[in-house]
């Protein structure tokens, strides 16, 4: 963490009472002066940080984009996702940050937001609608040692992940569409795109994107998202802080990666089952040029949806879109 | 050459699996074929030798007789790219592209040759081989089982 971070950590657990420049210096064992410069910085960069000449320092507000210090201080201790976060202005999508960090080495656990994305995507070479400044569109490297197949784990733990933060930030009740779209009241407000390097039985490198739309308002969303998408800020009522928002998610993610490294997914599938809104509804799966209708019966255990089809047999559902019928 | 040469080349092919030798220089020509599996060769093997090996030294004057088949450079065998993952096969990028590759194509250890699907896992599938595509053995959007055949590759040196 660097001093910048150390600085925002100290502030933000003193809950906006203040603390000298002088307790702040000791307490990061370095010189008045160098807090002094740090402090002026951090303003330049929006941190909304006065003084008083008896009380000392406050945090009273944070930047309106997103901040590497300020993401870093919220989350504690890492064990592997948050370990290092890089924000963008402007990419073209977060994958193609992370999958070059990847091929250059990079040490799991990086994590690159952008405030917004001139290509993001979605399956299948599809737009991604990330609009400067209103979500939170982010990339995470993992290198876990799994087979190809079981890094569905990943993906089925990331929703789980977002579906807690969001839960716990913003008070709404996500449901997961199978297999991990983020919906609250019925429209999707998060997915999930998981790009995955390997060989035949190792896995080089995961990439999981995650794009969820925070603060925007309804009158921009694209006429063909309309009636499928929505924002955490319309159902909520109110404006999400993203900062927030993003670090708890940092946080759950950072949770159910160690517990699929301990061997503990069954427990995240669990939860995922309890979360999934799928099961039991009628649907259209589209599968290349094939459409599937059926109602979808249950999970295995890997995952895959089983759909009982209009011709009374039962399939199990890997890949294609879904959707849900009213 | 003599026939304790033609006994060592004999026995190197076994050591070597190689099922085929051919040697010409002017005025003598050999042919030496084997069994196709060096696990089973053994007797079977030396008697197929003896049968179609033409061992012997042509007269000068007598030509060369025309070979039936033109040499050709011996042709490793194909390799097929297998899925890692139950999953969706995808052959392209985005419904509306062209597929990474086609019968024909050649790729290299880093071409890209076709996409797997399992739950919006998107695994990028590469040749891991130079060579040329001789099969594409699913249809796009057609669902595959772990360690399913999606390619035949004629690996290139």
């Amino acid at each position: 963490m660097n001093l910048d971070a150390q600085i925002l950590l100290v502030l933000r657990n003193l809950g906006g009472s203040a603390i000298s420049a002088a307790d702040l210096a000791s307490q990061l064992g370095v010189g008045r002066s160098t807090i002094a410069a740090h402090i002026a910085d951090l303003r330049r960069h929006g941190f909304d940080i006065p003084a008083s000449p008896h009380g000392g320092y406050r945090l009273v507000g944070t930047p309106e984009y997103l901040n590497a210090d300020d993401i870093v201080s919220r989350l504690g201790k890492p064990r592997v996702v948050g370990r290092d976060i890089r924000v963008f202005k402007e990419t073209t999508s977060t994958n193609d940050v992370i999958e070059k960090l990847a091929r250059d080495g990079v040490a799991e656990g990086v994590v690159a937001f952008a405030e917004s994305q001139t290509l993001g995507r979605g399956r299948l070479g599809r737009r991604w609608f990330s609009p400067a400044g209103k979500g939170l569109w982010f990339s995470v490297l993992l290198r876990p040692k799994l087979t190809p197949q079981q890094t569905t784990q990943i993906t089925v733990s990331a929703s789980v992940a977002l579906a807690r933060a969001v839960e716990t930030v913003t008070g709404l009740s996500p449901k997961i569409k199978w297999p991990n779209d983020l919906l609250v009241n019925g429209r999707k407000v998060a997915g999930i795109l998981t790009e995955l390097a390997a060989e035949q039985d190792v896995v080089r490198h995961v990439v999981v994107g995650i794009g969820i739309d925070v603060n925007i308002e309804p009158h921009r969303f694209p006429p063909e998202l309309k009636q499928t998408a929505t924002s955490l800020s319309i159902e909520a009522g109110h404006v999400i802080d993203r900062a927030e928002l993003g670090a708890r998610i940092l946080r759950e993610l950072d949770d159910v990666y160690s517990r699929i490294m301990r061997r503990e997914f069954e427990a995240v599938a669990e939860e995922w089952e309890t979360k999934c809104s799928t099961v039991g509804k009628l649907v259209v799966v589209t599968i290349g040029d094939r459409r599937v209708r059926g109602r979808a019966e249950a999970l295995n255990s890997e995952g895959a949806l089983l759909l009982r089809t209009e011709h009374g047999h039962l399939e199990s559902i890997t890949g294609g879109d879904v959707i849900v019928e009213k | 050459m003599d026939l304790k040469d033609i006994k060592a080349i004999i026995d190197l092919m076994r050591k070597n699996s190689i099922c085929e030798f051919e040697l010409e220089k002017e005025g003598f020509k050999i042919r030496l074929k084997r069994g196709p599996n060096g696990s089973n060769a053994g007797a079977q093997a030396d008697e197929q030798v003896g049968a179609n090996a033409g061992i012997g030294q042509f007269p000068p004057s007598q030509p060369v007789q025309p070979m039936v088949q033109p040499p050709r450079p011996s042709q490793p065998p194909e390799i097929e790219i297998k899925s890692p993952m139950i999953g969706t096969f995808y052959r392209a990028p985005s419904p509306e592209a062209e597929p990474y590759v086609d019968v024909g194509s050649e790729v290299n250890p880093d071409t890209v040759v076709c996409i797997i699907e399992a739950m919006k896992v998107m695994n990028e599938i590469r040749a891991e081989v130079h060579g040329v595509v001789t099969q594409v053995l699913v249809e796009n959007g057609k669902p595959v089982e772990f360690g399913q055949p999606l390619f035949k590759i004629r690996p290139t040196e």
